[in-house]
């Protein structure tokens, strides 16, 4: 075996330039496909995360019926024992409550419907980190009695540092809900959908406006391992009362962003597909060339008394060689391109930026790193390859020695 | 030629002219009837002229219970003005109606706040009755044809039962109410509200029948809605004066500020 690896590589680098081209066309496999994977598994982490650390949080407790009649009659007390039994769990970060509503905003002439989120101004620096988006004013402290309007709100009704902001609703209980604050801060939220309509209270704030003493809308649950979030959920139903709470994920909080995503990713292997067709016939060409080429040096071995068998193994053997070299070469290579595009994001302007933001995502497309994709994707340019090597293989197990002495 | 049937034709047509002279005015005295049975009801509540009062509303619903009291003046059908004056989270509201528009003014926030077309159906102050239901209620009269059909007798009062049917052209959400109303006294009993495919909505009955103000009227009632299990409104009349003379200008965006 060792003499045949050794004739194999010294047959490979005999000529040069031939085997240089079949490399690099392994070589552009690998690299291209990895890159393009990286940046569409990192658009689908993108959009969770928009979602999912800017909002919704990983899992969500609420009081049954919630989601689908979400209204103040479906709030629940804040219960300590709960919480506490949630947070031993080992994979659970946070517990944040939060008390969430609808209510008209107005500064004078201008109103807009908006979502008035009520928030635990030191549990919640774990979860959406207000304090890092604030663009203007400050962050809430221990005593703050007044809000946090996001930017383009902010914007639409002209509101400034210290304006005041009128706050209309229906509460608890079908009370009034009326109040005016004063703006302590505007926040930047990264999500441009998120960015126009909300408007952050301390939460005792927002349960006195809405007349709903200690209820919440909801617990958000921030964890360590996003992976193991099914095991988690699992655990945290068995500690809540079950028919009184419910508690979701953020998948079944977000079905139209796992759908989208769903149907990009399908689109995705499509164009992967149709990568490895045309990376595929690419190098499947080289090799017949390469196998045409050298007809006379084959016919002259096999009439000389080589074994077709033997022939072709040797073959075998060098062009898997250059399929290993070519394809650890694209690996290698990637990880330079990943590695910036990880840090340093394609940012989109202009109109396709704007058709992002209508959906409600920040323009940039990011890519991520991933261990299983980079083995994905390498299983399946080597058995392109492995597939590319069949027929001049074959080609040359039925070599006719007379025809090929005379090429 | 003397037609030999003539005078038994002659008689037969004079006698129809008869009859029909006879029933038609007792069916129109009847309709007319029915219009000016209501329109005492209405009067006894409303008062000819002008009310003051104060009542405290219940709203229940199946997990939970909320009271409001307000005061409430009245001139005509055209004016009145509510001041909520509990509970606290409330007080101080207060809304207008003149004619078909409503207002309402939140000291809180300090703003005066013209309801829309599109807040008409929801329920005032979170109850069963309707912004609609306040803004029309003095329309029974005007908008409405009424029939006395039946007699009945409701909580020990023998009761015309009339039913009435909105006009073409009325701008009334009702395919129908039908109301009793007693014969003695004229006290709305009890009332159903039906849309316009003859489906019950609602129903709002009276108790409590005690002289206030000078009349005998009910001093309690309580609205069922009939889709909604275990939800109802009740309202309870702690005071009432009727006719006292209030001024046009009482009835003013100023004044809702200002009133106590």
């Amino acid at each position: 075996m060792k003499d045949y690896l050794k004739l194999a590589w010294r047959n490979i680098w005999r000529n040069k330039r031939r085997t240089l081209i079949t490399i690099a066309s392994v070589f552009f496999a690998m690299w291209l496909s990895l890159i393009m994977r990286s940046m569409q598994v990192g658009s689908y982490g993108h959009m969770a995360d928009g979602i999912v650390e800017a909002f919704t949080g990983f899992m969500q407790v609420h009081k049954d019926g919630f989601w689908n009649d979400q209204t103040l009659d479906n709030t629940f007390a804040y219960n300590s024992d709960m919480v506490r039994g949630i947070e031993s769990d080992d994979n659970v970060k946070a517990v944040i409550p939060r008390l969430e509503s609808f209510a008209l905003a107005s500064t004078g002439e201008l109103t807009k419907g908006i979502l008035v989120v009520g928030i635990d101004p030191v549990k919640e620096l774990d979860l959406t980190h207000p304090d890092r988006k604030i663009k203007e004013g400050r962050y809430f402290n221990q005593s703050s009695t007044g809000v946090l309007v996001s930017g383009r709100l902010a914007e639409f009704l002209n509101l400034e540092l210290n304006d005041t902001l009128t706050l209309l609703s229906t509460g608890y209980h079908g009370a009034s809900a009326a109040g005016i604050y004063p703006v302590e801060g505007i926040v930047e939220m990264p999500n441009p959908e998120l960015d126009r309509r909300l408007v952050f209270m301390p939460l005792p704030v927002a349960q006195e406006f809405y007349g709903a003493d200690n209820m919440l809308t909801s617990l958000v649950i921030n964890v360590h391992d996003s992976d193991d979030l099914k095991n988690t959920k699992k655990n945290i139903q068995e500690l809540i009362e079950s028919g009184f709470y419910e508690i979701m994920d953020w998948k079944e909080m977000n079905p139209e962003l796992v759908q989208q995503i769903q149907s990009d990713q399908a689109g995705g292997y499509i164009m992967l597909g149709v990568l490895y067709m045309i990376v595929g016939f690419g190098v499947l060409g080289t090799l017949i060339m390469m196998t045409t080429e050298r007809r006379r040096e084959f016919g002259v071995m096999v009439a000389v008394g080589m074994q077709k068998k033997k022939l072709g193994l040797i073959l075998m053997i060098e062009m898997l060689m250059m399929g290993l070299v070519g394809a650890a070469s694209g690996i290698i290579g990637s990880l330079p391109v990943i590695g910036y595009l990880v840090h340093n994001p394609i940012r989109f302007t202009g109109e396709y930026a704007e058709i992002f933001e209508s959906y409600g995502f920040e323009p940039i497309m990011p890519a991520r790193f991933e261990g299983f994709y980079f083995a994905g994707q390498t299983a399946i340019v080597m058995i392109i390859f492995i597939l590319a090597i069949i027929p001049p293989i074959y080609s040359v197990l039925r070599l006719k020695e007379i025809k090929a002495l005379r090429s | 030629m003397l037609n030999p049937y003539m005078h038994m034709k002659r008689f037969t047509s004079i006698l129809t002219l008869l009859l029909v002279a006879l029933i038609v005015p007792l069916v129109t005295v009847h309709a007319q009837d029915a219009r000016e049975i209501i329109k005492k009801a209405d009067e006894k509540m409303q008062g000819e002229e002008t009310s003051q009062s104060i009542m405290t509303m219940t709203i229940v619903r199946p997990t939970w219970q909320r009271e409001i009291t307000f005061k409430n003046w009245t001139k005509g059908r055209e004016n009145s003005l509510v001041l909520v004056t509990a509970p606290a989270k409330e007080k101080g509201q207060t809304f207008l109606k003149r004619d078909i528009e409503m207002w309402n003014w939140n000291p809180t926030i300090n703003r005066l706040i013209k309801l829309p077309p599109s807040m008409m159906s929801q329920g005032w102050m979170g109850s069963d009755f309707s912004n609609d239901d306040l803004l029309k209620e003095s329309s029974i009269v005007v908008d409405y044809t009424h029939n006395i059909i039946e007699e009945e007798e409701i909580d020990g009062w023998d009761c015309y039962k009339i039913e009435l049917i909105p006009l073409e052209d009325a701008a009334v959400v009702w395919g129908k109410i039908i109301k009793w109303i007693s014969k003695e006294e004229f006290l709305q009993m009890k009332s159903e509200f039906f849309d316009e495919d003859d489906y019950l909505i609602k129903t709002e009955l009276a108790y409590d029948i005690k002289t206030m103000g000078g009349r005998l009227i009910p001093s309690r009632f309580e609205l069922i809605p009939e889709e909604d299990e275990g939800h109802k409104t009740m309202v309870v009349m702690d005071e009432i004066i009727f006719n006292q003379p209030i001024p046009d200008s009482f009835f003013s965006q100023q004044n809702m500020k200002r009133v106590r």
